[in-house]
């Protein structure tokens, strides 16, 4: 399986893939999350698993479980960690506790490394039995509110390690922590290459035009996506730019607020019949990978963000992007090189106009992007770097490890 | 028997050291206060990175592109960390650079919230290429194709590693090949001065002239 990606990522990936997998054979790595589908950490989790285990690890992927409150309630805590002012009360801490605590009862814990990915399942590591505890923060907590990321690092503290996708989302704790950016699978159904029929099947069904250009946003239906400002900023390309718009998401089950927003972008985008607002199921990957391959320009105009891997996505297919200079986009996106950073709506519209009347500029940076990509933000890469932190676990307090 | 080289190949993990700073004074604490490992990742590991920045190592590129301070950057990016013996001393070359510009600026502005400098460390992980080199001819093979991080290694990290400022490629040219004159010629490329590439384009150069002159002292024709 490793095998495939010989001739995708760089070969020295894969082979200290092999060397660390040489070194952790037959122990056990099991990851935690609170979602099986919806949102980055679902996606990679299904690729990486299968991975692990073909390079002899016994890796394997737990769902925490928790009703409607539990989620209002870590959709709060995540929102206060991004920095908006959330009043967590003990009450609702103790809910989260709780609903971790009979998530213990029920998961097998015993591995020889556990990651936890984000707050939600974050209280586990009070029911640590041993093994290399490593908790996974998927989100931007540059600017958190103070309070509610006071009482996570209580938790926080009682790991052996904490991974940050870039460095300025680390928080000063008495544990190590490292600098991981996440990754996309090139060979997924998401990213593989489509044939034109393949392509032709999912512009059909969406009723998408191909006569003028097409602008794209993929993401949940989240308002820190900003998908009011990416209408705005199609609206004043569009005097200048006949174009389309297509803002595609899917819903994830540990978000209850999405709804409301897809209602506040339908409502905004009026009857506009050049904007599609396209809710797309669980597992809509190849549509989603055949709308990337369409577009003209894709955007990733957030306002904060985890890392926003969309953009690594639609470089790999060598599309010109936009990104907000937000959380792990600036990390992807080298200004002018791979793509373009803004910090408006304004902004976004004129580099948007840019790529539209620069048709080379637009493919020399898509050219960038993809080899970017590769050597950075691809699965491979990923993998390697989460081995090498449970290695560097293993040997703690050396700085040189030689395999 | 002749010893052969053995390629090897490297990455960097990055780990955080949970400071940063906001201005240009903070940076100067920070700097006297940081651990040598983060001093030797913000300055000798810049390489690693391909040059694909503006400036030559992460001060100057904080100092130029986040405070906006030109002539700053230009003095920093100008301290060539290979020049001197250890990291404490390019640490106090980078303290003495900024106190004299702190005393002719003293007043510079603070950087905007979230493009702080963030002190990091690493840990690296060295792996065998595969490769492995009995002459000068595979050598030069060898040279071409291989990992960038193998260039980092041997060229730029065993510069610390082996104390001396000397490279692994010159070390085993002259202890096992008895190759005096391309010891020189190696030795006389500076690292400062060239990207990972351009390192592989100057070392393939000077050793593909060792070998045709090699192969025309034994009257070989190339």
């Amino acid at each position: 399986m490793i095998a495939q990606y010989k001739h995708v990522t760089p070969k020295g990936d894969i082979l200290l893939l092999q060397k660390l997998g040489e070194k952790l054979r037959g122990k056990s790595f099991l990851h935690i999350n609170s979602t099986k589908e919806g949102g980055g950490v679902a996606e990679i989790l299904h690729r990486m698993i299968p991975l692990l285990n073909n390079l002899g690890i016994n890796a394997r992927w737990e769902v925490i479980e928790g009703n409607a409150r539990f989620f209002d309630i870590t959709k709060k805590i995540h929102n206060a960690l991004q920095g908006n002012a959330e009043a967590i009360t003990n009450e609702m801490w103790e809910i989260h506790y709780e609903v971790n605590s009979s998530n213990a009862e029920k998961l097998n814990l015993e591995a020889d490394a556990v990651l936890i990915h984000d707050p939600q399942p974050a209280p586990l590591v009070t029911f640590k039995k041993g093994g290399t505890w490593i908790w996974r923060c998927h989100i931007d907590v540059s600017s958190p509110y103070p309070a509610v990321w006071q009482r996570l690092k209580s938790y926080c503290e009682h790991y052996n390690a904490a991974v940050f996708s870039v460095a300025k989302f680390a928080q000063a704790m008495p544990i190590d922590e490292f600098i991981i950016p996440p990754a996309i699978d090139p060979l997924s159904e998401k990213n593989r290459d489509l044939t034109a029929e393949e392509i032709r099947e999912t512009v059909q069904k969406f009723g998408i035009p191909l006569d003028r250009p097409v602008l794209l946003q993929v993401s949940r239906f989240d308002r820190f996506k900003d998908p009011l400002g990416v209408i705005q900023a199609y609206r004043k390309v569009k005097k200048y730019n006949d174009c389309v718009l297509v803002l595609a998401g899917s819903p994830a089950s540990d978000d209850p607020e999405g709804e409301a927003v897809l209602n506040e972008v339908r409502e905004y985008a009026s009857d506009d019949p050049d904007i599609f607002i396209l809710l797309l199921p669980p597992f809509s990957d190849k549509d989603i990978n055949a709308l990337q391959r369409t577009a003209t320009v894709v955007l990733q105009k957030s306002l904060r963000e985890g890392f926003g891997l969309t953009m690594s996505e639609a470089m790999w297919k060598e599309k010109p992007v936009i990104g907000g200079a937000v959380g792990g986009i600036p990390t992807q996106i080298v200004h002018g090189v791979t793509g373009f950073l803004v910090h408006s709506v304004d902004g976004a519209a004129f580099r948007i106009r840019q790529f539209l009347n620069n048709p080379e500029m637009a493919r020399r940076m898509g050219e960038a992007g993809r080899e970017y990509v590769r050597t950075n933000f691809l699965i491979t890469r990923q993998m390697r770097d989460y081995l090498a932190v449970w290695y560097s676990a293993i040997n703690k307090g050396k700085e040189t490890l030689e395999l | 028997m002749v010893q052969s080289f053995e390629f090897k190949q490297c990455i960097t993990l990055l780990k955080s050291t949970g400071k940063k700073a906001c201005t240009l004074r903070e940076l100067r604490e920070r700097i006297a206060g940081a651990s040598d490992e983060s001093i030797l990742h913000h300055t000798y590991q810049y390489f690693l990175k391909g040059h694909i920045l503006e400036y030559t190592n992460d001060f100057a590129q904080w100092a130029g592109s986040s405070l906006e301070e030109r002539a700053l950057a230009e003095q920093l990016s100008n301290i060539d960390p290979y020049d001197y013996d250890n990291v404490g001393n390019v640490r106090s070359k980078f303290l003495e650079t900024l106190d004299q510009y702190l005393s002719t600026f003293p007043e510079p502005r603070p950087v905007i919230p979230g493009d702080e400098f963030f002190f990091n460390e690493t840990v690296m992980l060295i792996y065998p290429s595969g490769i492995r080199v009995k002459n000068l001819a595979e050598f030069l093979m060898a040279i071409k194709y291989v990992d960038k991080s193998s260039l980092y290694y041997h060229f730029y990290e065993a510069r610390q590693r082996l104390g001396s400022n000397h490279d692994d490629f010159t070390v085993w040219f002259e202890t096992v090949l008895a190759k005096k004159d391309l010891v020189y010629a190696i030795r006389a490329i500076d690292p400062f001065m060239h990207t990972l590439e351009g390192i592989r384009e100057q070392i393939t150069r000077i050793v593909e002239a060792e070998v045709q002159h090699d192969m025309a002292f034994a009257g070989v024709e190339s």
